[in-house]
């Protein structure tokens, strides 16, 4: 699911389309946040990719939630 | 006259979003009876590792229709706006752009496009603002805002980029609307197939919960696609997932 980045934060290693599994992992975190709605990538709240701690790359993104 | 105002990079993770200060102004331009304003979009720039950003990286900008006296005082106003509400660690930009006295719109547009490719640099937006009679301005952090805010009036002024802030609220029989209903309803220009069919006003929708529109030929859309699943319904709104592209 995940892999370490150079500076200890988490990559998702499913890309940005992984709508189903980016769906389960939020319902799972304790520290999903949504971002406000116009940054929404998905029209379901619970997600990692409407998650205000994830920060997109290039292929993926990073979450800043501890743990 | 008709001005085009774009903010960017007013937030922080406890904070209010950039959209919803940029709701605010547009709201505040009617109230204080300067004038009319429309929707705001938002417009995705680029998302590269050079590029400081909180969140995502995106500028929020709209058209109000406003009068001519009003624009020094608005600027200001929008300004110290800025300087109150933006969060702490941010560091926002303003941009406002008489649509009417563009010196070079085919230029400002480009520099929209290219953030969306690039990263560009604060000289550069200064640079193009100053030769194209716009206001470009900073208020506080590095002020690395105002290249999105530049962008974005940009973007929003190419017709052609962006989805609008907010859920389209839209009534339905059973989860059905007609178009011609659809458009009674909201401030769309019309409603469209993913490949660029412009429905006709009989057509019948599934329209799921939060529709988006986007920003299409300078007036809001209503996406829509195939439905497989709808029995005698042939379209269903377009989920979100499937708008990135704008």
């Amino acid at each position: 699911m995940w892999q370490p980045n150079p500076e200890g934060r988490k990559i998702f290693r499913h890309g940005q389309e992984s709508f189903a599994l980016a769906s389960e992992t939020a319902d799972r975190c304790g520290a999903f946040r949504p971002d406000v709605e116009e940054e929404w990538v998905v029209d379901e709240e619970r997600s990692c990719y409407n998650c205000s701690l994830r920060r997109w790359t290039a292929a993926s993104f990073v979450c800043l939630a501890e743990g | 006259m008709k001005i085009l105002l774009c903010i960017d990079d007013t937030d922080n993770l406890e904070s209010r979003g950039t959209g919803e200060l940029a709701s605010i102004l547009a709201e505040q331009i009617e109230e204080r009876g300067w004038g009319l304003s429309q929707f705001v979009t938002r417009h995705q720039l680029l998302v590269h590792p050079d590029v400081p950003y909180t969140s995502h990286n995106s500028s929020m900008c709209f058209e109000s229709d406003i009068k001519v006296a009003v624009l020094g005082q608005l600027i200001a106003y929008a300004a110290k706006f800025l300087e109150r509400e933006s969060a702490s660690g941010s560091d926002p930009g303003l941009c406002v752009s008489v649509v009417d006295r563009l010196a070079d719109s085919e230029a400002i547009i480009a520099f929209g496009k290219e953030a969306k490719k690039s990263v560009l640099t604060k000289q550069q937006a200064y640079e193009l603002a100053a030769r194209l009679g716009v206001h470009l301005s900073e208020h506080g952090g590095t002020g690395q805002g105002v290249i999105g805010a530049l962008a974005g009036v940009g973007l929003r002024l190419s017709g052609n980029d962006g989805r609008l802030k907010g859920w389209l609220d839209i009534a339905t029989d059973g989860g059905v609307a007609r178009v011609d209903q659809i458009l009674a309803q909201t401030i769309l220009g019309g409603v469209r197939s993913m490949d660029g069919k412009l429905l006709g006003p009989e057509e019948i929708v599934a329209v799921d919960t939060k529709p988006k529109a986007v920003l299409l030929d300078g007036q809001a859309f209503l996406m829509v696609s195939p439905a497989a699943d709808a029995g005698s319904v042939r379209w269903r709104t377009t989920p979100r997932q499937q708008l990135k592209g704008f």
